[in-house]
């Protein structure tokens, strides 16, 4: 532990995980108590300035936005969490048989692989769901499902230079079968790219909710999101900006946070 | 190539068949009558087997036909070519900020690598690169807007009437997709000069009695530029994708308008036709980046 707390102790590692946990622990904290009820509306409250009662204000049903922010984080954050799992886990399995067996299947996947991976995540997002339907459900699986290409595209190249490497074909000497050489013998190998692309998969993930909800078709109301606080925010921009600023800035806190924790882990390899 | 767009023209389309519903029974209203809707289904020619639609879509498609919106009664082509002046001029306009900033710029920082500005500059990068465009659009409408009153938010002006004040409007939309990318392009192109200024053939050009700004300009940055270019192609798509959700924050009718509509309107023809020529757009932009890297890399042109 030492050791490795002593290799990740960049600067970009440690503001990264400072931001990113806190994040965290207000989303934890969101799932089991909110300082106010996240539909309890208040005429009284409307468009209320952040005071000490509601720190970041009130919006326009006079509910308190930290506490909107709050589920909305946990929305945001469970369906990044799940698009990146969709992602990874087909993507891997995608990848790495196409790049450890090669041949006329690998050729025409990758070949729609790379109009679908220079194909912007949201716009393939927004296809699915215009086939799936809105909803929280279906936007994770949309996204999970627009970010297979990408990983896929990742594994199967790191795959094919492992392939190459003599411990692999030693593994195959030894009698090894070809799943037991992929997912025992290369996968572990391949762990510190796919990790990293983990970390932006999930960046990309949460840039792209909160975009689709900003548009109304992910997380439906009454639930909150960012990216729909967003879009309501911005009718009330000028009585209100601070609607429109916390949750804006949460998105940006948690890119951010990501980002740096990506780019301190990479670092130092 | 050519068969990559057919692929993918072919999922497109298989895509919007296998969804349950009938656009025939959703355009009638679920009280018509059986027959009324059969009679709409072979004027709309949905009758006819799968594959022939396929291919009198895909011919009407390399003819520029596109076919007729459900909703409007329409040519899908005329909606989309009214429209995509907007979305285009836009994308470019993002495109040129991006370039035109984030050369100089990344020059600048590279010729300080290792001091404090470079360090401020790599977190304000870091911090730009994580501001969702459409946040930054917001924020931008509501300062430039509303607190310094310099224009008015969603008094979109057509090109048509008036292309000064159109171009104008797109300004700040511009910037606000231009920014996330140009922060990406700065951290990329910065180390991408900084590897190539510890080369040999540097140091030769300075030996050579080459001044600084010659060095950088005429060798380093033209080697330098070649992972950017990848970078830009795939930029491209992006900007279009990041300007349908700002075109929503500054209210301008442009392609992301019809999209969202047509989606919502379960109007297939419109979104078909989109995405097929937004998939066109990432194909010929990895063509222009494959003929880009062979004149920017000699190296490439051989095989």
């Amino acid at each position: 532990m030492k050791k490795w707390l002593k290799k990740h102790s960049n600067f970009n590692f440690i503001i990264g995980s400072v931001i990113t946990g806190v994040l965290l622990l207000t989303v934890l904290i969101g799932i089991f108590a909110t300082p106010y009820d996240t539909t309890q509306m208040s005429a009284a409250d409307k468009f209320a300035k952040p005071s000490l009662a509601h720190w970041m204000g009130c919006d326009n049903y006079g509910r308190d936005i930290l506490s909107r922010v709050m589920e909305g984080m946990g929305n945001t954050f469970l369906i990044a969490v799940l698009t990146v799992l969709i992602g990874t886990v087909f993507g891997v399995i995608i990848g790495a048989l196409c790049g450890y067996f090669g041949g006329l299947l690998d050729d025409i996947l990758m070949r729609i692989n790379d109009v679908l991976f220079s194909f912007p995540s949201i716009l393939l997002a927004l296809v699915i769901i215009s086939l799936l339907g809105t909803g929280r459900l279906n936007v994770t699986l949309a996204l999970g499902i627009a970010f297979i290409p990408s990983f896929a595209r990742i594994v199967r190249s790191e795959v094919k230079k492992q392939c190459s490497l003599d411990y692999v074909k030693s593994a195959a000497l030894m009698g090894a079968g070809h799943m037991r050489i992929i997912f025992v013998h290369i996968l572990p190998n391949i762990m510190p790219v796919l990790l990293s692309s983990v970390m932006i998969g999930f960046n990309n993930a949460v840039l792209a909710e909160a975009g689709l909800s900003y548009l109304g078709i992910g997380v439906q109301p009454p639930a909150a999101s960012l990216g729909r606080m967003l879009s309501e925010a911005q009718s009330f921009l000028f009585t209100a900006p601070w609607y429109a600023i916390f949750p804006g800035l949460v998105i940006v806190l948690t890119v951010l946070g990501f980002a740096l924790l990506a780019e301190g882990t990479t670092e130092e390899e | 190539m050519l068969l990559t767009l057919l692929a993918v023209s072919f999922i497109v389309f298989a895509a919007f068949e296998i969804i349950p519903g009938d656009a025939a029974v959703s355009r009638l209203g679920s009280n018509a009558t059986k027959e009324s809707v059969e009679a709409l289904r072979a004027q709309m020619g949905l009758d006819r087997p799968f594959i022939v639609r396929y291919l009198s879509w895909l011919a009407g498609f390399v003819k520029g036909d596109l076919g007729t919106s459900y909703s409007y009664n329409m040519p899908v082509s005329s909606m989309i070519l009214e429209k995509l002046p907007i979305t285009i001029t836009l994308t470019i306009l993002s495109m040129i900020l991006t370039i035109g900033v984030s050369i100089p710029l990344s020059l600048l920082i590279a010729k300080y690598a290792g001091s404090k500005f470079d360090k401020i500059s790599y977190g304000t990068n870091q911090f730009a690169m994580a501001i969702p465009s459409f946040f930054l659009g917001i924020l931008m409408s509501w300062f430039f807007g509303m607190v310094l009153k310099w224009f008015s938010p969603g008094g979109y002006i057509s090109y048509k009437k008036n292309f000064g004040g159109f171009l104008g409007y797109l300004i700040l939309p511009a910037i606000a997709i231009a920014i996330p990318k140009c922060a990406m392009s700065i951290k990329l192109l910065r180390s991408a000069i900084l590897t190539e200024a510890g080369k040999d053939y540097v140091r030769t050009a300075y030996s050579r009695g080459l001044s600084t700004m010659e060095v950088l300009y005429r060798h380093v940055l033209k080697n330098a530029m070649i992972p950017l270019i990848t970078f830009w192609g795939m930029a491209v798509a992006d900007m279009i994708a990041g300007s349908i959700v700002v075109e929503q924050v500054f209210n301008i009718p442009g392609l992301g308008r019809i999209l969202l509509t047509s989606i919502s309107n379960r109007d297939y023809p419109v979104v078909e036709a989109v995405i097929l020529l937004i998939a066109l757009v990432v194909l010929i932009m990895n063509l222009v980046v494959d003929v880009l890297y062979r004149v920017v890399d000699p190296r490439l042109r051989k095989d």
